[in-house]
C-alpha cells in the first residue's frame, strides 16, 4: 500500500498503478464477459432472466441441444468455408496489390488511397451496395452478365442456396482486401532494396526472388494478417444482416449470425451463448498462432 | 373579516389551487411510431383534452421493442404504456408483466369487448384476462394490376377466387421476356413469412399447432410451383412484403399479396389501375382466413398510475373510426368509417378483417414461428419435401407446446 503513496512523492509504484489500470480494464471488459458467457451457456436463460444470476442450471444440456440440431453441421461447414475462402482470397489479392503498389509509377499513392475505400465504409453500407449489385431480378451483376453474353440466364445470387454463401464471401473479400494490403505494404517496405539487388546480380529470377526473399521475410506479417483476418471474418455480421439474413434455409448462415439469431430472435440466450463459447475457443487457438507469429518478429 | 381570518382564507384558497393545479400525472409511453404518427398525434390530442396528465412519448425501433421492454422491466425502468406487436402480448402477459384490464373494461362506457373483432380480441386475451386494447389492425389481401389483367385477356372484375384460379392467372400474367412475374409474395425466414403462410394453412383447417396436414403441404407445394415455374421471383425467399410490393408497384409483378400499409406508396408509384380482392381460398366454399397484423396498447403491471393510463388507451380506442383515414390501419372493432380513402379497397380489407386470425397466442411464439419458417424455406429450396418438412416443424412445435 505504501508503494501507492510513494507514487505521488517519489514516483515509485507508478508502474504498479499503470499495470493495475490495464489489468482492471481487462478483468472488467474481457474476463468478466468471457466467464459470464460460459456461465450463461450452462443455464436456461431467456430475456426476462437476463438481469438476475438466479437461473436454472442445466449443465451441458445446451451444448447437447446445439450439437443435436439438424442445421448445426451445415452452419459449421458454412463457417469454415466462409472463413477459409474469405481469408485466402483477401490475402492473395491483398498481397498482390501490396506488391503492385511497391512499384514506382505515376498515380501510385492516389490509387492506393482509393483502395482504402472499402476499409473506411461501414459494413452495413457495403452490404447495402452489394445487395443492389447481386439482386436477382434487377441486379447490376446479372445485367452485366446477360448483356455481355457471359451468362444466359439470371442467377439469383442471394436467394439461390447454391450461391448465397459465396455471394456473401465475395462481398466480404472486397471488404477485407484493403486491410490486408495496408498491413502487407508496411512489411514489404521494410525489406531492404539491397537484398533484391544482390539477388538480381546473382541471377535470381523474379519468381526465385519472391520465394526466397519476399516470402520468408514476410513470414511474421503474413502470420499476423492471417490470424487477424480469421478473427475479423469470424466477427463479420453486418454483411449477413444486410444481404441474406443467413438464408435461404440456413444456406448462408454462419456461427456468429446464428448465435445472434438464437439469442435475440428466438430468445434462447443460453443456446446462443454455447455458440459464442465454441467460437471463443477457436479464436483463442487463432490468437495463439498470432502471438507466435509476432514473437518470431522479435526474434528476427 | 380580521387579519387572521384573511390569512386563513388565503391559506385555504392556496391549498385548493394546489390540488387543482397539482403537478400533472406523468405517463411514459413507448411506441414504434415516429413523431407525426399515431401515438404522437394522439398523445397531443389527449393532453389538450386532459391537461392534468402529461404523456412522454419515446420511439423504440420495432425490432428492438421486445428486448428493450424486457430490459426496462428488469431494470425497473419500464414505461406505463407501450405498443406491443400482436403475437408478443402472450409473452409478456404470461409473466404477469401486463395489467389485466378486465375490471377497467367492465367499468368503461366506451370499451365493449363485444365490439372488438375476434382476431384482435384473441390477440389481447390470455388465460381469461384482457391485457391490452388493439390500436387498429391490418390484414392481407391480393392486390392486382387491372391493366395487365385486360392485356392478358383476364377479366379484372372477376379476379382469382380459388388457389387454382390464382395459379392459372399467375401463369397467364407471367411474361419472362419482359421481366414480369405473375405473383409476388413473401416467404422470407422471418415473422413476415409466417404472417403470409399461416392464413393459407388455416383455410384448410390447420393452424400453428396442427401443421403437418395435407392442406399445409398443398400450400407449400403450390408456393414451390410459383417459384419453381418462374411465376414468382426466387427472391421471394429473402424478400419482405414491402420490397415484394415494390416490384408490383413498378409493374414487375402483376399481383401481390400484402396489406393496407402499402396504399400510400402504391398510389404514388403505381401508374396503372390497382385493385384488391380477398385472399383466394383452396376451393370454392372453403373456409376463409386471413392474417392479423398491427399491435396493441398495453399497460405495464408496474405502472404507478394505471387509472390515468387506462384513460389514455380508452381515449385511443374511442378514436378507432379515424385510424383508416388518418393513420392507414383498419379498425379493430365494429365502427363506421365515414368517407374512407380508397373506398373499394377499404371494403375488401374491412371484409377480410372478419376472417383475420391471430398468430398464437403462445408465450414462446418466436420458437413456433421459427419452426414454420424452417419448413417453408427447406421446402422451397428443395432440401426437403413438403410433408417431411412439415412433420419436422410439427415435432419442433410440439416440443414448445408441451
Amino acid at each position: 500500500m505504501s508503494r501507492f503513496k510513494n507514487t505521488f512523492s517519489d514516483g515509485v509504484g507508478f508502474d504498479t498503478i499503470l499495470v493495475m489500470i490495464a489489468l482492471g480494464y481487462l478483468v472488467l471488459f474481457s474476463a468478466f464477459p468471457l466467464v459470464y458467457n460460459i456461465v450463461m451457456s450452462m443455464q436456461e436463460v431467456d430475456l426476462f432472466s437476463l438481469a438476475s444470476f438466479d437461473r436454472p442450471f442445466v449443465g451441458l444440456d445446451n451444448y447437447r441441444d446445439v450439437l443435436g440440431r439438424p442445421e448445426t453441421m451445415q452452419i459449421f461447414f458454412n463457417t469454415v468455408k466462409f472463413v477459409g475462402f474469405s481469408v485466402a482470397a483477401q490475402l492473395a489479392i491483398g498481397f498482390g496489390l501490396a506488391m503492385f503498389f511497391q512499384l514506382d509509377f505515376p498515380g501510385n499513392t492516389w490509387l492506393r488511397g482509393l483502395f482504402l475505400a472499402g476499409w473506411i465504409m461501414p459494413a452495413i453500407v457495403v452490404g447495402g451496395v452489394w445487395s443492389w449489385i447481386l439482386a436477382g431480378d434487377f441486379g447490376v451483376l446479372n445485367h452485366i452478365l446477360l448483356a455481355t453474353g457471359l451468362g444466359d440466364e439470371k442467377i439469383f445470387w442471394l436467394s439461390d442456396p447454391e450461391f448465397a454463401l459465396y455471394s456473401v464471401i465475395l462481398a466480404n473479400i472486397w471488404l477485407g482486401v484493403p486491410f490486408n494490403m495496408i498491413l502487407l505494404s508496411v512489411g514489404l517496405s521494410g525489406i531492404s532494396e539491397d537484398v533484391y539487388e544482390a539477388a538480381q546480380m546473382d541471377g535470381a529470377t523474379r519468381i526465385q526472388r519472391f520465394f526466397t526473399i519476399t516470402l520468408p521475410l514476410m513470414r511474421a506479417q503474413l502470420g499476423a494478417v492471417i490470424s487477424l483476418g480469421v478473427i475479423f471474418t469470424l466477427q463479420q455480421f453486418d454483411l449477413f444482416a444486410s444481404l441474406t439474413q443467413g438464408g435461404p434455409s440456413n444456406a448462408s448462415n454462419v456461427f456468429q449470425y446464428w448465435s445472434w439469431q438464437l439469442s435475440f430472435q428466438n430468445y434462447e440466450i443460453g443456446v446462443g451463448s454455447v455458440i459464442s463459447v465454441l467460437m471463443i475457443l477457436f479464436v483463442v487457438l487463432v490468437a495463439a498462432v498470432y502471438v507466435r507469429s509476432t514473437r518470431h518478429e522479435h526474434v528476427a | 373579516m380580521n387579519m387572521k381570518g384573511l390569512i386563513l382564507a388565503g391559506a385555504a384558497w392556496g391549498a385548493l389551487t394546489a390540488t387543482a393545479f397539482a403537478e400533472p400525472v406523468e405517463l411514459d409511453l413507448w411506441t414504434i411510431d415516429d413523431p407525426g404518427e399515431y401515438h404522437y398525434v394522439m398523445a397531443e390530442e389527449f393532453m389538450a383534452a386532459h391537461p392534468e396528465i402529461r404523456i412522454n412519448v419515446r420511439t423504440v425501433q420495432f425490432d428492438d421493442m421486445v428486448n428493450d421492454l424486457a430490459r426496462g422491466i428488469a431494470a425497473g425502468d419500464a414505461p406505463d404504456i407501450t405498443y406491443i406487436d400482436n403475437p408478443e402480448v402472450a409473452l409478456f402477459a404470461s409473466r404477469g408483466m401486463l395489467l389485466d384490464l378486465t375490471p377497467y373494461i367492465e367499468a368503461s362506457d366506451i370499451v365493449n369487448t363485444e365490439d372488438i373483432y375476434p382476431g384482435p380480441l384473441a390477440s389481447v386475451s390470455y388465460d381469461g384476462g384482457i391485457y391490452g386494447l388493439p390500436r387498429g389492425a391490418n390484414t392481407i389481401a391480393l392486390y392486382y394490376n387491372a391493366d395487365m389483367f385486360r392485356e392478358a385477356g383476364l377479366d379484372p372484375d372477376n379476379p382469382p377466387k380459388t388457389w387454382d384460379e390464382l395459379y392459372e392467372a399467375a401463369k397467364v400474367l407471367t411474361r419472362p421476356e419482359e421481366n414480369i412475374y405473375g405473383l409476388a409474395f413473401s416467404a422470407q425466414a422471418s415473422e413476415e413469412g409466417t404472417f403470409q403462410f399461416l392464413p393459407w394453412v388455416q383455410m384448410t383447417g390447420g393452424d400453428y399447432d396442427n401443421i403437418a396436414t395435407e392442406g399445409a403441404a398443398r400450400t407449400l407445394e403450390l408456393w414451390k410451383s410459383f417459384i419453381g415455374e418462374g411465376l414468382a421471383s426466387p427472391d421471394t425467399l429473402i424478400r419482405g412484403q414491402w420490397d415484394s410490393t415494390g416490384t408490383f408497384n413498378t409493374g414487375s409483378a402483376a399481383m401481390v399479396i400484402s396489406g393496407p400499409w402499402e396504399l400510400p406508396r402504391m398510389s404514388k408509384e403505381a401508374d396503372f389501375e390497382f385493385r384488391a380482392t380477398l385472399l383466394p381460398v383452396p376451393e370454392e366454399g372453403a373456409e376463409r382466413a386471413s392474417a392479423l397484423g398491427e399491435g396493441d396498447n398495453v399497460i405495464l403491471a408496474s405502472s404507478d398510475n394505471p387509472d390515468e393510463a387506462f384513460k389514455f388507451i380508452e381515449f385511443l380506442y374511442a378514436d378507432m373510426d379515424r385510424v383508416w383515414n388518418d393513420f392507414g390501419y383498419l379498425p379493430a372493432s365494429e365502427v363506421e368509417v365515414t368517407d374512407p380513402k380508397f373506398p373499394e379497397i377499404y371494403a375488401v380489407f374491412a371484409e377480410s378483417m372478419k376472417y383475420a386470425r391471430n398468430r398464437g397466442p403462445h408465450p414462446e411464439w418466436p420458437k413456433i414461428s421459427k419452426a414454420l419458417q424452417t419448413a417453408i424455406q427447406t421446402t422451397l429450396t428443395g432440401q426437403a419435401d413438403a410433408a417431411e418438412a412439415l412433420t419436422q416443424a410439427q415435432s419442433a412445435i410440439d416440443r414448445v407446446l408441451q
